[in-house]
């Protein structure tokens, strides 16, 4: 069977994205190759790991199960929108402080996870945070720091959520 | 009556600069890692970010089975698919591409691509180079194989009777047996003839897998007008021996250059890459493009340089009656699958250790490496050592049970003492320093060990199964090059290489700021962090101003990488001779700008000044900007040429050769770092299910540069001992098939199967053989867990009379014993 | 790991959907969350020529109770169900059985029908399915028809839906009754090792009725009937409990596979069983 190839709109970290793509072509890879965004990462291709962990419509998603075509109109969010170097979120702040991160490939899904779970919940319990991460593998921290971490930047993103 | 074999061997003096005891800034701070921000933002840049124009993909078609002839390959129909660029089968690789590099003396020749017989599932017939990796894999499908299947033995006692078509590489020998040779190190069989107490247990550790998040990649592009190839990879060790890649490729070292990449994890799976690096460069070369390979999870899985030991040991452990240790006695089958890179390195490394941190007089060893229908063992954190931690413990719980005597009580009783080091052990290693008694009381004291016994005996009368376990295990540090092949036959060595070396390039550029270079990657520890310390400690300058990056091997110079927790030691070494070569220099133009004696001179706060003189001092800036820019205003002398820069390269502190007849394997890894863990966990008999309840670690790295990333590989590698020891397992079944084909089989721990809280702690007995004292501790968690988790499931489940002896113990096997047990 | 080309329709309405299955027999293959699908797609598992994808079909996202029927479309997510205090209300054990199911990212967007129509032998949701006699409704060109969940699974990865329907709803009848689920797996959200999904209710003191449904131990989830059976009429204890799991593991011929032998799944259905049972009495 030869490729077939459709027309794709929809928005990726803010902004508008048009292109023509193949069916079978995996958002991790749409988002990779097409689009240059190489926050997001690849561990298993079969849903297991976590790592491809990306947002759309504002829930967490494994990129590597979606076909970039099924996203026709939909908003999309990845590990480059959360932060930069001059203006992190104190997610990232949090991870770099309690050291959540030390071969850094796992972090990108962990922090989109962790951004889902901390726009539902302002004040979760290491429990619950350890059930939101529960999908996505780390091979490096044992997970203790990357739940303090979120942890922390939970009670930052309250008090500002106060003064504000 | 305790007397002490002690190989007859001279330990060298130590030669270092800085010592351990002198007011530290940096050493020793929690400092953020410099790595961090770019990894947080998505702007890391790992080995499948690398993108060439031009680019094409490769896909390997895997064998689906363990032994066969590859009788024909018809590649016609998957080179006509629109979108494929070349189909390469191993014969036509071969045409310009020769055998991968080995360890192994005699040679176990092998290739990127089989020739005429696969020997594994998953061994690599032929590859696809495509204009995607969609399209390559499209192609798999259309390559017609037609293999004759070939007997697989799959008992790992039973390979030494493997012969006609069993053998997997007839060429080598007339069996599977690629080595069977006994070690001995000290009058073993006095020692056992005048025991007490002979324990004896039989011991099987399981095939587990390093299985980083980020698999395994090369992008190599061959530049035809050059003839030059250039090779992106996620190695760790291309400056040791990337130019054995360019002698499988058929070019001179001066055509082949290797740039690292950050690396997602290794812990050892990604130590040298030649077969991924020979492969991509040899398709680039045929294809006439840039070609990319990217391991999938299942290539990962299965053809792959991340296996760890596979190991059955008979063991026997000789005591007097009063619980002191004489001897240790072993023979081990270790399965190295279908080819043997590494060699037998994985035994020398534990011939580092061999002794725990004991005071065994003497060990022998018969070592019988087979060669089998599996994936090859690569390098998996510990390298063998953790496996035979894991032996020395158990023979410790064993003792302790026939003895009746306490564990704890068992293990402090034979403690070498610390007034005992530098301690050098039967195999010819030195611990070169340490304080085991104040680890275990940390340890005890951490853990609250009486506390746990109350709860234990509670949790008891509720029906509950709570288990204690404490183990105390050695981390060697830093090797030596003479390990990769001391174990090879004595007139056979290989290549005895003797030299592993760590160095760096460092300069300052006119504004005063530090510039390094490394040549060595990252792939998780924290190669800049480590060094923007190390170095900024050295010249008495703020983090901020040090600056770090990585070179290729062509821009490169000695280095062997990381790996083997070596990588902070001797990085440190090489800082801290770079740092003396540039201070030298600040202190010649200082001493002529400040007119006086270089030996008036010191380093303040970032600035050159005069010892006892507050106020005569120029700062870094200054000096530096003069020794850029104004050579006429100093003396002729070659000394005050421009520029301020250098290239150290430090030798490995502490090493020695070993003796010809290998009585003794001389001093190999003698950074001996220590380490006592604890834990309480509880197991459901019926149900073979392991939580674990609390988790104590108490290190001592010597001096530690920065005590939050060596938390970090403490509870990391802590749980990956977790897995291995619970629920990690690389399975073939009796005919080779690999069970375990994907992250849905192999069970990597999730946040639920890690300890909540893993409490880390520390003890300081620096080396006085490395700069600062510093030692290893990467690798350290996962060299532990293992015999502590099993211990304390024994420990949980005492009123059944259980003796556990493997790992990994997965809740089937749990159950099994259990119901064993109940039904005696 | 990449799939194999295919063609994909994005269908506006339900008869547009159907049409397509319709058209391709046994090469079509419906996406919803595709959590399972592309998962094994990618490992070239399975080669469908065409995806028709349903997420465009909003009006299939719904769960609402309906006479006395908790009726959940095919649209509907594992995440929604699973933080629903309207199931926690009418089918609570599905609530109980969802902290096992997989991972919070694989729930935003795999479906219930879609885990269904999987039918993967080790799957919490069937087991809970069967126990809740839930009906599924498959729809076609040629019409409806209404299956029972105890006709629904057939094998493993297989269901009774001809190769033209579609599950469209699956329809829970609202008891008041208690429930227990326990699972026996590797790792927390990995497929059970062994799982017991039960419900019980009582009268006077006795049971009433009884459904256990088991998963991870045969070719398909499965209700036992002969141990349902031997609960009518009884006073729940842990001796009567003992021996319905005894005539579970005496009907139940468990599978080996590299995890778990028949013996120790045996063993799992002999120690679950009455746990599952006595919650089931505790909330009953």
């Amino acid at each position: 069977m030869t490729e077939e190839f459709h027309e794709l709109t929809l928005t990726v970290n803010g902004k508008r994205v048009q292109r023509r793509v193949p069916a079978r072509l995996l958002l991790s890879d749409f988002l990779r190759q097409d689009l240059h965004l190489t926050g997001t990462h690849v561990g298993c291709e079969h849903g297991v790991c976590g790592t491809c962990t990306v947002s759309v419509n504002g829930k967490c998603t494994r990129s590597c199960l979606t076909f970039a075509i099924q996203l026709q109109g939909c908003e999309v969010s990845t590990v480059e929108s959360v932060g930069t170097l001059q203006k992190m979120h104190p997610l990232q702040k949090a991870f770099w402080e309690k050291h959540g991160l030390q071969c850094g490939f796992c972090t990108p899904g962990m922090l989109m996870t962790a951004m889902e779970l901390l726009a539902e919940n302002h004040a979760p319990t290491r429990e619950q945070i350890a059930d939101a991460i529960s999908g996505n593998l780390c091979r490096c921290t044992g997970y203790e720091t990357i739940i303090d971490a979120i942890t922390a930047a939970a009670a930052e993103m309250r008090e500002m959520e106060t003064q504000a | 009556m305790n007397t002490r074999y002690i190989p007859d061997l001279e330990i060298p003096a130590p030669r270092r600069e800085k010592s351990p005891d002198v007011d530290l800034r940096w050493i020793g701070k929690s400092m953020k890692r410099v790595e961090d921000p770019r990894l947080l933002t998505g702007k890391g840049k790992y080995l499948d970010d690398v993108v060439l124009p031009n680019m094409a993909h490769a896909a390997l078609l895997r064998s689906p089975h363990a032994h066969a002839r590859i009788k024909s390959i018809d590649t016609s129909k998957a080179r006509d698919l629109p979108g494929v660029i070349c189909v390469v089968t191993g014969h036509e690789f071969a045409e310009t591409t020769g055998p991968t590099v080995t360890f192994a003396s005699p040679p176990v020749v092998q290739h990127a691509i089989a020739v005429d017989k696969v020997r594994y599932v998953g061994e690599a017939v032929a590859a696809v180079v495509a204009e995607s990796r969609y399209i390559a894999e499209d192609a798999l499908e259309l390559i017609e194989v037609e293999y004759e299947k070939l007997p697989v033995i799959s008992d790992i006692t039973q390979q030494e009777f493997a012969s006609g078509d069993a053998v997997l590489h007839p060429e080598r020998g007339e069996n599977n047996v690629a080595m069977d040779r006994t070690f001995t190190f000290g009058p073993v069989d006095d020692d056992f003839a005048r025991a007490d107490h002979v324990i004896k247990r039989r011991l099987r550790w399981g095939r587990s897998s390093a299985q980083p998040m980020e698999t395994v990649g090369a992008v190599a592009d061959f530049d035809a007008g050059t003839g030059k190839f250039n090779v992106h990879c996620n190695t760790s060790m291309y400056t040791y021996v990337g130019w054995l890649c360019a002698v499988s490729l058929n070019v001179p070292a001066t055509h082949l250059n290797i740039i690292p990449t950050l690396a997602g994890g290794s812990f050892g799976s990604k130590l040298f890459l030649h077969r991924a690096i020979v492969l991509t460069a040899g398709l680039a070369r045929i294809a006439g493009c840039p070609v990319k390979y990217m391991e999938d999870r299942l290539d990962n899985l299965s053809n792959n340089d991340a296996h760890g030991s596979d190991r059955l040991y008979d063991a026997e452990l000789a005591l007097a009656k009063d619980g002191t240790m004489l001897a240790l006695r072993y023979r081990v089958w270790d399965d190295y699958g279908a080819y043997l890179q590494f060699g037998y390195g994985t035994h020398g490394n534990a011939f580092s250790q061999i002794v725990g941190p004991y005071r065994i007089n003497s060990v022998q060893a018969r070592i019988t490496a087979v060669l089998s229908n599996k994936c090859q063992q690569g390098a998996y954190r510990g390298f063998g050592s953790e496996v035979t931690n894991f032996v020395l413990e158990r023979m410790t719980d064993a003792a302790a049970r026939e003895l009746g005597i306490d564990g704890v009580e068992l293990r402090r009783h034979n403690l070498i003492r610390p007034d005992e080091f530098p301690y050098i052990i039967p195999s010819g290693n030195v611990y070169d320093s340490g304080n085991y008694p104040a680890v275990l009381e940390e340890g005890l004291r951490l853990f609250d060990m009486e506390g746990w016994k109350r709860k234990q005996a509670q949790a008891k009368a509720e029906g509950r199964h709570i288990g204690i376990g404490l183990v105390s295990c050695q981390e060697r540090s830093v090797f030596s090059a003479t390990e990769f092949w001391s174990l090879n036959p004595p007139d056979q060595p290989g290549f005895p290489l003797t030299s592993s070396p760590e160095s760096l390039a460092i300069r300052l550029d006119p504004t005063g700021k530090v510039f390094v270079q490394l040549n060595a990657p990252f792939w998780g520890n924290s190669p800049e962090t480590m060094v923007t310390q190390i170095v900024a400690e050295a010249l008495t300058v703020e983090p901020s101003d040090v600056s770090v990056g990585y070179v290729d091997t062509d821009a490169g110079f000695n280095g062997t990488g990381p790996g083997g927790s070596r990588f902070t030691v001797m990085v440190a070494g090489a800082a801290v001779k770079g740092v003396r070569t540039l201070r030298e220099k600040l202190y010649r133009f200082a001493a002529h700008m400040l007119e006086c004696s270089v030996d008036d001179l010191e380093l303040r706060d970032g600035k050159v000044g005069v010892k006892g003189v507050n106020g005569l001092e120029k700062s870094i800036a200054e000096v530096a900007g003069a020794a850029h820019y104004f050579r006429l205003n100093f003396p002729q002398d070659p000394g005050f040429d421009s520029g301020l820069e250098t290239t150290a390269v430090y030798d490995h502190p502490l090493t020695t050769m070993p003796a010809p007849d290998r009585s003794h394997l001389g001093i190999f890894y003698p950074i001996m770092g220590h380490m006592v863990h604890a834990a309480a966990v509880e197991v459901d008999p019926k149900t073979g299910k392991v939580k674990i309840l609390d988790y104590v670690a108490v290190h001592d790295c010597g001096t530690v540069v920065n005590p939050m990333t060596l938390a970090g590989h403490v509870r990391g590698g802590a749980v990956q001992g977790i897995g291995t020891a619970l629920y990690e397992h690389i399975g073939y079944d009796a005919e080779g098939q690999l069970l375990t084909g994907s992250f849905a089989d192999y069970h990597i721990p999730s946040v639920h199967e890690a300890p909540a809280h893993i409490r880390v702690g520390h003890v300081s007995t620096p080396s006085p053989y490395t700069e600062y004292g510093i030692k290893g501790g990467g690798e350290g968690g996962r060299m532990a867990a293992p015999p502590l988790i099993v211990q304390a499931v024994e420990n949980a489940l005492q009123d059944y009379g259980v003796q556990l002896s493997e790992v990994p113990l997965t809740p089937r096997r749990l159950r099994e014993i259990v119901r064993e047990a109940t039904s005696r | 790991m990449k799939p194999a080309p295919f063609h994909y329709v994005r269908p506006e309405t339900l008869e547009d959907a159907l049409s397509d299955l319709a058209r391709h027999p046994g090469e079509a293959r419906i996406i919803a969350g595709g959590q399972s699908l592309v998962a094994m797609m990618n490992l070239r598992l399975a080669h469908p020529e065409l995806l028709v994808d349903i997420n465009g079909l909003q009006e299939l996202d719904y769960h609402r109770v309906d006479s006395d029927m908790l009726c959940i479309g095919a649209l509907a997510r594992h995440a929604a169900l699973a933080a629903s205090p309207l199931v926690q209300k009418v089918a609570p054990l599905m609530s109980a059985a969802y902290p096992h199911v997989a991972h919070s990212a694989v729930r935003n967007r795999g479906t219930l029908a879609g885990n269904l129509c999987h039918a993967d032998p080790a799957s919490e949701m069937p087991a809970v399915m069967l126990a809740l006699d839930a009906r599924f409704r498959a729809r076609s060109v040629k019409g409806d028809r209404e299956i029972a969940a105890t006709d629904f699974f057939l094998g493993p990865y297989t269901t009774a839906l001809a190769e033209d329907e579609m599950l469209v709803e699956i329809r829970v009848p609202v008891r008041q009754c208690g429930y227990g689920f326990e699972e026996v797996s590797i790792r927390q959200g990995d497929f059970a090792l062994t799982l017991v999904a039960a419900t019980l209710s009582l009268q006077a003191g006795r049971v009433h009725a009884a459904s256990i449904a088991y998963a991870g131990v045969e070719g398909n989830a499965l209700r036992i009937a002969s141990a349902e059976k031997l609960l009518i009429g009884e006073v729940p204890s842990d001796a009567l409990f003992e021996r319905v799991a005894a005539e579970a593991a005496n009907v139940i011929q468990p599978g080996d596979d590299m995890h778990a032998d028949a013996a120790y799944r045996l063993d799992m259905i002999r120690t679950l069983t009455p746990r599952a049972l006595r919650s089931a009495a505790a909330t009953a």
